[in-house]
């Protein structure tokens, strides 16, 4: 079973049952399909773009190419792992588009330091933070960063999911994904070690 | 990704939790965490870490746009109501233009009634009365509370709307058209256009041109689009022009109404003149049978006129007769030697209005003076206030319980303030322009002129988007219909407040009104896409 998020509680025989009459055109089918998802699409629009209006427009520009591609969609796979490659795609594409990408790029690898953290700051962390406070942290995060933590955490991608929608190695998913949490760590102890980071590397983030 | 002091890496443990290692590497990492407690600690605060990050991202703090959830139902589709109610109002248009009123102008005529519908409304009926306080308010409130409650009534007639109603506004506009469609001869002119001396037309003629000239005669209406007009002449309908110069020497036997720069009449006309100009002369040999009213920056009415005069102006000279009421407002009255008023005279403006000893008036003249900009010393100042803020919330109130799904799409498209800011500046001055093109491409009229009301309507909305917008602000986000009425209002009296600050006030009122006039089209925009979502 598919755990990734939506609003519905549909079985998979439902579910399929669903997606074969919105592609025979039913409209009451493509309603009760756009309704089960738009609420999540949503969340996770809103987690990986800057506003709230910029959340909303994707949600339906995101339905509109869902309804488009419907037909590209392979049934042996889960939808909403296809239907969360659109979104991110979608996502992607438009903060591309806007040019306001300002993460590294992909192969850095040298400006993560090797280390071995203290376990016990980074529990303290989670201690002392209410996901208010993280979500508040991820939207100060570079692009990318957000993304990729939204991509794992929120929509549950795969990393070749993750390499594909980003453009970048499979092997630096992993990187990414560390490095992402290592900003929102420092993004809520304002400062610390992705500052210091940041100046190791010639401010190139 | 190697060990560092004798442990592995943040990344390789990382890996190792998401399983994302090689068999090989996977079963050296387990091996060395069996016996390290320093990295399995790394390893469950990696482990926290990503459980608390699910949590952080999968928390639904917010609720989600109610549009966003609906909207694939094709019965919460209104844009099928709306293009059918705009289609009705042409076709109302048409009916009134075409019908209702000549056959006003012919009960006039027969002595049953004075002037037409318009000139009645302003000159006799209760709008006229108490005009002051409630201009606004009448201004935009029929219109829209009535299209309101049309939309609102034909919703809850039929469920499956869309076509019915298009298909409806659609039949209105064909029953209305045909009668002045069916008679009429339209000429482009290349570049300009010429009826000579002798000609005739017997049907409606409609012109448009560099330049239009008139000698011969029109048995129905003249409709012209023009830079240069002249009417020589015999009309025997009525003449509507658009334009920028439009001279009239020959007679007119209906109703003259233009939209120009300048009017020269020089002639009768039987009827009633209609003017928004940046001047009106009206020639010593000019007579008009029944009223004038004009919105013109300067006038001279030398001619006579049978009817009332109502006149918004910046100056007026008036040395003809007039033979009824005259109700001027403007910034200066000059009533020459050989004028006479044979009605009541009113004027309000900003300097008293200049008499000479020889014009005849059958009463003095009963002058309002206004000072420049707002009176903060009057009560009744902050009592319109009052007015127009209750009149606002009423039509926020209207639009709120309406379209509150577009509401609140608006309302969050306002948070877009640079691009709103930037497509209401350009709609506020592109608009009129593009439907009066529309007016002149023929076949567009009703579509120009319902667009510029529609127009009107918008300006007039704009400001309840940005009050909610600014309530939110102020409130924050509130679910319900309660707190959705409460930032209204609270916004509307913060704007209204904004907009009586001294100086700056206008600054703040037409600010407001591109900021909403663009959220408001974009808001159309998205509501249009997510249409298509709904409907494809």
């Amino acid at each position: 079973m598919d755990e990734r998020k939506t609003t519905g509680t549909m079985s998979e025989a439902d579910l399929a049952r669903l997606l074969s009459q919105v592609r025979a055109g039913d409209a009451d089918a493509w309603g009760e399909l756009y309704r089960q998802y738009a609420a999540a699409i949503f969340r996770f629009c809103r987690r990986v773009l800057p506003a709230r209006e910029d959340a909303e427009d994707a949600t339906t520009e995101i339905f509109m190419k869902v309804r488009q591609k419907l037909g590209t969609y392979d049934s042996s796979r889960p939808f909403t792992a296809w239907l969360y490659k659109v979104a991110s795609n979608h996502c992607w594409d438009t903060l591309r588009r806007r040019r306001i990408r300002q993460d590294l790029e992909t192969g850095d690898l040298d400006t993560l330091p090797l280390e071995h953290p203290d376990p016990s700051q980074i529990e303290r962390l989670q201690a002392e933070h209410t996901s208010k406070e993280v979500r508040a942290g991820l939207a100060k995060l570079p692009d990318r960063a957000r993304m990729a933590l939204a991509l794992r955490y929120y929509a549950d991608m795969s990393y070749d999911e993750i390499a594909d929608t980003l453009g970048v190695r499979r092997a630096f998913v992993g990187v990414l994904l560390l490095r992402a949490r290592h900003q929102l760590r420092d993004a809520l102890t304002q400062g610390g070690a992705f500052a210091a980071l940041k100046a190791s590397a010639g401010g190139k983030s | 990704m190697n060990r560092t002091d004798g442990h592995f890496d943040e990344v390789t443990v990382l890996l190792y939790l998401e399983h994302q290692l090689d068999p090989g590497r996977l079963s050296e990492v387990s091996a060395h965490l069996a016996g390290c407690s320093a990295c399995r600690g790394l390893l469950h605060a990696l482990e926290g870490e990503s459980l608390w990050l699910r949590e952080a991202l999968a928390a639904e703090e917010e609720a989600v746009p109610s549009y966003l959830t609906s909207a694939p139902q094709r019965s919460n589709t209104h844009w099928g109501w709306i293009a059918a109610f705009a289609l009705a109002m042409g076709g109302v248009y048409t009916l009134w233009s075409g019908f209702i009123q000549p056959w006003y102008a012919e009960a006039s005529q027969a002595g049953f009634t004075q002037g037409n519908l318009m000139t009645m409304l302003f000159f006799s009926g209760a709008f006229w009365k108490g005009w002051d306080s409630m201009r606004t308010l009448m201004e935009f409130l029929p219109l829209a509370t009535l299209g309101a409650i049309g939309v609102w009534v034909l919703r809850k007639q039929w469920r499956h709307f869309t076509p019915v109603a298009f298909v409806m506004g659609a039949v209105l506009c064909a029953l209305a058209m045909p009668p002045s469609a069916m008679a009429v001869e339209v000429h482009h002119g290349d570049p300009s256009y010429t009826l000579s001396a002798g000609q005739e037309v017997k049907t409606d003629l409609i012109a448009a041109g560099e330049r239009i000239r008139i000698d011969g005669d029109v048995d129905g209406d003249l409709i012209v689009f023009s830079p240069s007009v002249t009417v020589n002449g015999h009309v025997k309908g009525d003449i509507l022009g658009f334009g920028q110069e439009i001279q009239v020497n020959g007679p007119v036997d209906g109703n003259v109404r233009v939209w120009c720069q300048s009017l020269s009449l020089n002639s009768s006309v039987a009827k009633n003149v209609m003017s928004w100009t940046g001047r009106t002369e009206l020639g010593e040999k000019a007579s008009v049978g029944g009223t004038i009213t004009m919105f013109s920056g300067a006038s001279e009415l030398d001619g006579r006129v049978g009817g009332d005069l109502l006149a918004y102006v910046g100056d007026l000279d008036l040395n003809g007769t007039l033979g009824g009421d005259a109700n001027v407002r403007g910034d200066r009255l000059t009533v020459g030697s050989t004028a006479e008023i044979m009605g009541q005279t009113k004027f309000r403006g900003r300097r008293q209005p200049q008499v000479s000893e020889g014009a005849k008036l059958a009463s003095p003249i009963d002058v309002t003076l206004r000072k420049p900009g707002p009176n903060y010393g009057q009560i009744a100042y902050y009592w319109h206030a009052v007015l127009l803020w209750g009149a606002s919330f009423l039509f926020g109130l209207l639009l709120l319980f309406l379209f509150p799904a577009f509401f609140a799409r608006a309302v969050s498209t306002a948070n877009k303030a640079g691009v709103s800011i930037g497509l209401g500046i350009l709609l506020l001055f592109a608009t009129p322009i593009v439907a009066v093109i529309v007016c002149i491409t023929i076949v567009g009229l009703g579509v120009g002129i319902v667009g510029l009301l529609v127009y009107a309507i918008a300006i007039y909305a704009a400001q309840i988007f940005i009050a909610s917008w600014l309530g939110e602000k102020m409130m924050g986000i509130g679910a319900g219909i309660g707190p959705a009425i409460a930032r209204l209002a609270i916004g509307l009296a913060v704007l209204r407040v904004l907009r009586m600050v001294p100086y700056v006030g206008p600054i703040f009122g037409l600010l407001f009104t591109v900021w909403g006039l663009g959220a408001l089209a974009l808001a159309i925009h998205r509501s249009m896409r997510t249409q298509a979502v709904a409907a494809a």
